[in-house]
């Protein structure tokens, strides 16, 4: 067992190196440099080659790949230049962020997909049906980004309901934390939620002409138990196979979502990486 | 050693006697909020350049000297600075009873470490090129020991871009930009910084003012620490800074979209305060790329552009047309040249297109769309050189590669564009650096500085008198302009706000926060 196991680790090791050239390779082809980003618009070249110095940007590439491995035999990723602290930090600070956000997401796409879904269906070619499919297309349609602005300008600025923006962490400050990750959590959710709307109409739409559904009528269950109990149970199936789709979907989400509210999660940090050529981290995270 | 009391000791001299008392917070306490931007990757002030970082540190930090609202170069930490004779030594004499944030009392043997750190790992350690020791004869005397004279090396010590800040000794050694836990003298410390999101700092009771001053000005004069403590909030979304400004949840805020300012004028709650001269909008010609290597292209080029369309579209509205490289209200500004400054003059630009034997060579206009003003700016340009028979061209790219472009290739682009902000507000001197090498922007060819262009630059440098420096900088613009080295637009203005209960924030090249306090 023991065998096996020292040899499946030493067989990934070709891989891991195979798969950390390429990423080194490839941030490395994007045109522009750390520097650059990092020195603003106003900098000069002298101020943008002694950044570049400083932090060893204009070692040869192999030198800086050297560097980086050694690094990481010793458990150091870097620090970030973006942010200029140790890449696992900034990793673990952000990370619970954006889970606590994509949960708080997770459960209202849930909640309003499943059943709006539910409810179109029982209600199938009727105005509630028709509703229903209405406002998921138009969750599916409208940019999250856009509903988001909206959510501001009528929950925060003329309501007065939810602040703007800004982050405070579910362990500091439970209320707080609803209160500035509802608006991010309901733009991401509308979405998904939509597109979870439709698809568990039309799978319970399906599991609802099933003989074993009508036999369960016919046996005098009550409506509740036959649409809980044997429908839904059924139409689950399909149902959790697009949940684990939408909850990669939430997390990607999340890029658009936390630069508009301002929240410090994994998506802002991975923008901001990528725009500022943030080496250390994007080869961790990208 | 026979000494000559400086001219900058003298104006802060006379700015003490013409007012009376100094300035006490009319209410001190409350938390203000901020919102800035712009993400800040450091507050390590040394090793950065960019104006995110500025924003904050230089509320954490000051200087021995800096300069004053109206840009002239002050005394902060010294409270004399003596040249001599030979101009060869500076001696600055310490302001008593300064501490930094951590208790420690300031003395030279900060400012020698200081200085010792900026010429390692400053980013603009050129500074200190022409000097070729510091020391520190006493506790209170710091003394910089030049290798050659330079009549403005007052200038480029007190220049804000990366200045020279105050730290203790003990942070010394600490590699560039991770100096994390910043210890100053200024009137804020901080509290907390949590990268990508906010900095907090608050007040730092054992500030000592410089009684020199009566007020604020500029980075320097007499500062007080009105507010308990300071939230610097990161918003990077326009429409988010907008929304936060009208729900009073954040007190102050800057760049607002112009689109937003009609509205927020009429909300009595908000104050707007345009800062004009924020930046000069710019476009760079390759010399060193056909067809834009001939001067007559370039001077068709130059002709046929309408500065007023170019910067409406530039800045929705938020700019003055400005001629060169200094804004009317700076010592240095000259409008020579203005000759060659928004002609819009079709005929002209296609009588010097004949001349030159243009044949529909394509004008590549380099520019990217994370300035939304140099893209817009590119856009409407290409639509002015097309009506004038000229192949323009846009290549959009990001910032850092249209950067890179334009620092590493000659080939593949005519014009880039840019904005330069931080310089032309520090004077001609910072400004015209971008036209010599080795920063020279447009590309000269074989990478020779145009003689004449050098020669004015030189003279910028080396004559003592200020007169004569100006004169040769007048000059230098001249020459950029008639031979078409750069294609300046105009002046863009930042709108930042304020809520109508927030008093004494006057927009400067950063948010001060002293002297700044609540109404109720």
């Amino acid at each position: 067992m023991g065998g096996v196991l020292v040899r499946r680790l030493l067989g990934a090791l070709p891989i891991l190196l195979i798969v950390s050239l390429i990423t080194f390779a490839m941030i490395h082809l994007i045109p522009g440099d750390p520097a650059i980003a990092i020195a603003g618009m106003s900098a000069t070249p002298e101020q943008i080659a002694n950044i570049r110095r400083d932090l060893g940007l204009d070692q040869p590439l192999p030198a800086q790949l050297w560097a980086w491995y050694a690094n990481l035999l010793h458990g150091n990723l870097g620090r970030s230049l973006l942010l200029g602290q140790p890449v696992m930090t900034a990793t673990l600070q952000r990370l619970p962020v954006t889970m606590a956000l994509s949960a708080y997401a997770l459960v209202l796409t849930l909640l309003i997909g499943l059943l709006s879904g539910i409810v179109a269906a029982l209600r199938q070619n009727t105005w509630i049906d028709q509703a229903a499919m209405v406002l998921a297309m138009l969750g599916i349609s409208l940019p999250s980004f856009y509903l988001g602005l909206l959510m501001i300008i009528v929950f925060a600025v003329d309501l007065r309901w939810l602040p703007t923006g800004g982050y405070i962490a579910l362990s500091s400050d439970p209320i707080g934390w609803l209160a500035t990750s509802t608006m991010p959590a309901i733009s991401l959710a509308l979405l998904l939620a939509g597109l979870l709307a439709r698809i568990t109409r039309s799978t319970m739409l399906e599991v609802l002409r099933q003989d074993y559904i009508r036999t369960a009528r016919a046996k005098g269950l009550p409506d509740r138990t036959v649409v809980l109990k044997h429908a839904l149970s059924n139409a689950l199936i399909p149902i959790t196979t697009v949940v684990g789709i939408i909850v990669s979907l939430l997390i990607s989400g999340s890029v658009v979502i936390e630069t508009l509210f301002s929240i410090p999660g994994i998506g802002q940090l991975l923008t901001q990486a990528v725009l500022n050529r943030d080496y250390p981290w994007c080869r961790v995270a990208c | 050693m026979k000494c000559v009391l400086s001219g900058v000791l003298a104006s802060a001299l006379s700015v003490a006697v013409a007012q009376a008392e100094p300035f006490k917070c009319p209410h001190v306490g409350g938390d203000f909020v901020f919102g800035q931007e712009a993400n800040i990757n450091t507050l390590d002030q040394m090793t950065s350049a960019t104006i995110s970082t500025r924003n904050i540190a230089m509320n954490i930090y000051e200087t021995l000297m800096t300069r004053d609202e109206n840009n002239h170069p002050i005394l902060d930490l010294a409270e004399a600075m003596l040249e001599a004779p030979d101009h060869l030594t500076y001696t600055f004499k310490l302001r008593q009873g300064i501490h930094f944030h951590n208790g420690k009392s300031m003395t030279s043997a900060d400012v020698v470490a200081s200085f010792d750190r900026y010429a390692k790992v400053g980013n603009q350690r050129s500074t200190l090129d022409n000097v070729d020791h510091w020391d520190a004869p006493d506790a209170q005397t710091f003394v910089i020991h030049m290798k050659k004279i330079q009549p403005t090396f007052i200038e480029a010590l007190s220049s804000f871009s990366v200045p020279i800040v105050i730290i203790p000794s003990e942070n010394r050694d600490v590699p560039a930009q991770q100096l994390t836990q910043p210890i100053g003298t200024g009137p804020y410390q901080l509290v907390q910084s949590v990268p990508g999101s906010m900095v907090k700092l608050k007040r730092f009771d054992g500030y000592k003012p410089n009684t020199s001053f009566q007020e604020r000005t500029g980075f320097g004069g007499y500062k007080q620490a009105c507010f308990d403590t300071v939230t610097f909030r990161i918003v990077t979304e326009p429409g988010a800074r907008v929304a936060g400004l009208r729900t009073g949840e954040l007190q102050g805020v800057e760049d607002l979209p112009a689109t937003s300012i009609p509205d927020l004028k009429n909300d009595k709650a908000i104050t707007i305060l345009p800062l004009k001269n924020w930046w000069i909008q710019i476009a760079n010609p390759n010399t060193s790329n056909a067809p834009t290597d001939k001067v007559l292209v370039r001077k068709a080029i130059q002709a046929a552009l309408d500065m007023d369309e170019i910067m409406d579209a530039a800045s929705d509205g938020n700019y003055q047309l400005n001629v060169g490289f200094q804004y009317p209200n700076q010592p240095d500004y000259t409008d020579v040249g203005k000759e060659t400054y928004n002609l819009h003059n079709p005929e002209l630009a296609k009588k010097y297109l004949t001349e030159a034997g243009y044949q529909g060579e394509p004008v590549v206009l380099l520019t990217n769309k994370d300035y939304p003003p140099m893209y817009n700016s590119a856009l409407v340009m290409q639509q002015q050189l097309q009506a004038v028979g000229v192949n323009a061209q846009m290549k959009v790219v990001d910032w850092p590669t249209s950067v890179q472009m334009q620092q590493n290739t000659t080939e593949g682009w005519n014009f880039f564009f840019t904005g330069w902000g931080t310089q032309p507000a520090l004077g001609a001197l910072a400004t015209m650096q971008f036209l010599v090498q080795p920063n020279a922007s447009y590309k000269p060819a074989g990478g020779k500085d145009d003689p004449d262009v050098l020669a004015a630059w030189n003279d910028m440098n080396t004559l003592p008198t200020v007169e004569g420096r100006q004169e040769a900088f007048a000059r230098m613009q001249k020459l950029v302009l008639e031979r078409v080295y750069a294609v300046p637009f105009g002046s863009f203005t930042k709108v930042q706000g304020v809520r109508a209960n927030v008093e004494g924030f006057v927009p400067f090249r950063i948010p001060r926060m002293a002297n700044v306090w609540f109404t109720h």
